[in-house]
C-alpha cells in the first residue's frame, strides 16, 4: 500500500476522485482528508501486479493524472 | 538565503521556492509541461513555500537538467501570464468588434424599429446618395444657361471674399 498526500490548496478534489476512478481497474484506493490534505491510500490489484505493473509506478501515474486534471480544471475556470 | 533551492535525490529532484515569487498558474503551467517526462508532485514546504518534486520516468535521466529546465519554464510561464494580463483589454476589445461585425447588417425588424424622421434622417451634403443619372444628367438649354449664370455669380462672390 502506498499513501499519497495532495495538498488541498494545490490539488482539486474532483480531479483526485476522477483519477481514482480512472485507475480503479488496476488499484483499490481509500480516500480520506487530514490536516489540509487529501490522502489516497493506493493498493495495486493482484491482477495488475500479476501483469507486471509496479505499485509505485501505478501510484505515481495516478498522482500525475490528478495533477494534470487539476491544472486542466484550473485553466477551464474550475476550482483548484 | 536564495528564494529557490534544489535538492537532488536518486532519480528525482526537489525544487523549493517562495510562493510569492511565481503565480500559481505559472507553477501549474510549468508542471504540466513536465508531466509526460516526469512524475510531478506539488506540495507546500512550510509557510508560503511551494515544493515541486520531479521524478524522471526514464531511468538514468539527468534530473539536474530537469531542475534547470523547470526553472526556465516557470519563468517563461510567469512572463506569458504577465503579457496576457497586459493585453487582456486589447484582446477583449478586438474580439468584441469582430463579433459585432460578424453579426452583419441590421435586419428588417431592426430597421423598422429605428426612429427615422425628417429631423433624424440621413444628411447627404456631398451628394453620395444621389443617383448617377441625377448627378450627371444633361441639362436643357434654358437650364444650362441658368446654371452657368449661377456658377458665374458664385465665382464672382467667391472672388470678392478672397480679396
Amino acid at each position: 500500500m502506498i499513501e499519497l498526500r495532495f495538498h488541498e490548496e494545490l490539488y482539486d478534489g474532483f480531479a483526485i476522485d476522477e483519477a481514482v476512478k480512472t485507475y480503479a481497474a488496476y488499484a483499490t484506493a481509500e480516500l480520506s482528508r487530514d490536516g489540509g490534505a487529501y490522502i489516497v491510500k493506493v493498493t495495486a490489484k493482484p491482477e495488475a501486479t500479476s501483469e507486471g505493473i509496479d505499485e509505485r509506478v501505478l501510484s505515481a501515474e495516478l498522482a500525475n493524472y490528478a495533477l494534470g486534471l487539476t491544472i486542466e480544471r484550473a485553466r477551464a475556470g474550475g476550482a483548484a | 538565503m536564495s528564494d529557490m533551492s534544489f535538492h537532488l535525490g536518486e532519480g528525482s529532484v526537489r525544487i523549493e521556492f517562495d510562493e510569492g515569487l511565481y503565480p500559481k498558474d505559472a507553477i501549474y503551467g510549468a508542471a504540466y509541461v513536465f508531466i509526460d517526462r516526469c512524475w510531478v508532485h506539488l506540495d507546500r514546504a512550510g509557510d508560503r513555500r511551494i515544493q515541486v518534486t520531479l521524478k524522471a520516468k526514464k531511468p538514468g535521466a539527468d534530473t539536474q537538467i530537469y531542475a534547470g529546465e523547470f526553472q526556465n519554464e516557470l519563468l517563461g510561464q510567469a512572463w506569458r501570464l504577465r503579457i496576457v494580463e497586459e493585453n487582456k483589454k486589447l484582446v477583449e476589445s478586438i474580439t468584441a468588434r469582430a463579433l459585432g461585425g460578424a453579426a452583419g447588417p441590421p435586419g428588417l425588424d431592426e430597421l423598422l424599429a429605428m426612429d427615422i424622421g425628417e429631423e433624424t434622417a440621413f444628411e447627404d451634403p456631398l451628394g453620395i446618395a444621389m443617383s448617377w443619372e441625377e448627378k450627371y444628367k444633361k441639362k436643357g438649354k434654358g437650364e444650362g444657361a441658368k446654371a452657368e449664370a449661377e456658377d458665374a455669380s458664385e465665382g464672382a462672390s467667391g472672388g470678392e471674399k478672397a480679396s
